[in-house]
């Protein structure tokens, strides 16, 4: 597996029944960049998220992550579903963070963070204990292994979240605005985290309403709005100064 | 007036004429049904006590529980493998177990004990073996069905239906997040069945099944029809003999209730256990130390 980090796509089309959500998607994110997407809501924001990681389906446009088409595999008329098999494959290595944490209930946070390296990629229950209790570590949730999701806060079920999509050693990482359903105190633990992520040079795209985290953190920032990318640039220069009237207005009211 | 503290006195409960009226209308009733049925010398009391615990109504009994037992074993086996098929997203199997589902849901379950008592109408011979060859032997249907086989059959056939809906509820309880996030991990279809979705969609499940069995308890006596010798078979062939109708049928009734409310202080427990408050929280799990700022923050 070559470690590749990229996402790039081509006038991506998504429609659920009449309603077309995304419209003409065009993104270029590089290896390494931090990529937060901004909009109100509804903006399709969410969608291109669960596109990269292959939960909903694009109509059409190029998707390529890691590289790779995604999900699809190219002919010369066509572009061909990939057998589950294979599509699995291609999401181990994209981590997807949840806005609800989607911890499993059933299983303990050191289980929850194995059971992507144990059940998926078949590794060893001893080396893969080691390593939940190290990125519980890295999280800063050392000792909280052998807790169920119900006994921690928010905030900590959304950093063993993170740490559970770090386990399968993805090269991107999508975060589905993280911190919306947290409470406010708990909000900056879960972003200090996804900070030091960011410092190890990983591909990050980050759907969120945090702007303070997009300025300090962000490499780009790209605004969404009714199924178009309305503007994009250098997240502290769009933040601070941006082009399109309707960034002006969406900024306006947010900030 | 007396000088009682009137922060220590007690908070009395307002008893409306209604409740009133209501207790003594109940228990008149209640004692008028009492002396009649303990008066009454076609009761048969004696008659009743002399076969409660007849050999051949213990044996009913006994085949009334086994009968239970396997069929809601085999059909909650049975069920599952039709509720697994009915979220399948490969349409024919979806649409064949929601064929079955309907069928055997919206037709009366005697009519299909019934109906697979006498299959043999239908198919005389069965011949086992590899279909476009001689191999197999074939098989006397009429010799193969007999009341018993038919009757396990056809309370099986009938309550797996009703598991599979039981079971798929379960699973649509399990919410959607749950199978996002195993499919972002890329578990497989069967891995998140296994993982994910059967032992969150367990609290849903099992008091409903609890309940099935209590259901299923009493659906036995229905295969009398097949001349099983069941419960209340075993009751009715003593009053086809010795007249005494009324009373074998409170026999047979008396131990269907006993039965039943054996059942149903497990079920109690098991839905206490399993209701949502609870449900969070499996049940070894750890209670929480606070010891760090972290843990106590919450």
């Amino acid at each position: 597996m070559s470690t590749d980090g990229t996402i790039v796509a081509l006038k991506i089309r998504k429609s659920f029944g009449p309603k077309t959500v995304l419209k003409d998607i065009n993104l270029d994110i590089a290896s390494g960049e931090i990529c937060c997407i901004i909009g109100p809501s509804g903006s399709g924001k969410s969608t291109v998220l669960r596109c990269i990681n292959g939960l909903e389906t694009v109509d059409s446009g190029v998707l390529k992550v890691n590289g790779e088409d995604f999900g699809y595999y190219e002919t010369d008329d066509a572009y061909h579903a990939l057998p589950p098999k294979k599509l699995a494959e291609q999401r181990t290595r994209v981590g997807m963070v949840f806005q609800q944490f989607n911890l499993f209930p059933n299983m303990t946070a050191n289980e929850n963070i194995m059971s992507g390296p144990v059940l998926v990629k078949g590794q060893d229950k001893k080396q893969a204990i080691e390593r939940a209790h190290e990125l519980l570590a890295s999280v800063g949730l050392a000792g909280f292994g052998d807790y169920y999701p119900a006994q921690l806060s928010g905030g900590q079920q959304q950093r063993v979240a993170i740490a559970r999509s770090l386990a399968m050693d993805p090269e991107i990482m999508l975060f589905d605005e993280p911190t919306s359903a947290l409470d406010p105190e708990k909000v900056g633990e879960v972003l200090a985290v996804m900070k030091e992520l960011a410092k190890k040079g990983m591909t990050m795209v980050v759907v969120t309403h945090e702007m303070g985290f997009a300025r300090e953190v962000a490499d780009s920032l790209v605004f969404m709005d009714d199924g178009y990318i309305v503007e994009r640039g250098d997240a502290r220069e769009v933040l601070s100064n941006p082009k399109e009237p309707r960034t002006q207005a969406f900024l306006e009211q947010v900030l | 007036m007396n000088g009682m503290d009137p922060a220590l006195k007690p908070r009395l409960r307002r008893r409306s004429t209604f409740e009133y009226v209501a207790w003594v209308v109940c228990t008149l009733v209640g004692l008028g049904i009492l002396i009649s049925v303990a008066t009454n010398p076609n009761f048969k009391w004696e008659v009743v006590a002399k076969y409660f615990t007849h050999e051949s109504i213990l044996r009913g009994l006994m085949l009334t529980i086994f009968l239970t037992v396997a069929s809601m074993a085999l059909g909650t086996l049975l069920g599952l493998v039709l509720a697994i098929m009915r979220a399948s997203s490969v349409k024919p199997i979806a649409a064949a177990a929601g064929v079955y589902i309907t069928l055997f849901r919206g037709t009366p379950v005697l009519v299909q004990l019934i109906f697979w008592f006498n299959i043999a109408a239908l198919y005389p011979n069965l011949t086992i073996g590899i279909p476009f060859t001689n191999i197999g032997t074939a098989v006397d249907v009429n010799a193969l069905m007999g009341p018993i086989t038919a009757a396990l059959i056809g309370l099986t056939l009938n309550e797996a239906a009703y598991m599979a809906e039981i079971i798929r509820g379960g699973f649509s309880s399990v919410g959607k997040g749950q199978i996002e996030a195993a499919d972002s991990l890329g578990m497989s279809g069967a891995m998140k069945m296994r993982k994910v979705i059967i032992p969150q969609a367990m609290p849903s499940i099992i008091p409903a099944t609890g309940n099935q069995v209590i259901g299923m308890f009493k659906e036995t006596s229905l295969v009398s029809v097949l001349g099983v010798a069941e419960l209340l078979q075993s009751a009715q062939l003593i009053y086809a003999r010795t007249y005494e109708t009324i009373p074998l049928l409170i026999v047979a009734s008396a131990w269907y209730l006993v039965m039943t409310l054996l059942l149903s202080y497990p079920q109690s427990k098991l839905e206490q256990k399993y209701s949502r408050t609870t449900s969070r929280l499996p049940r070894n799990a750890k209670p929480v130390v606070l010891t760090d700022p972290e843990g106590a923050a919450r």
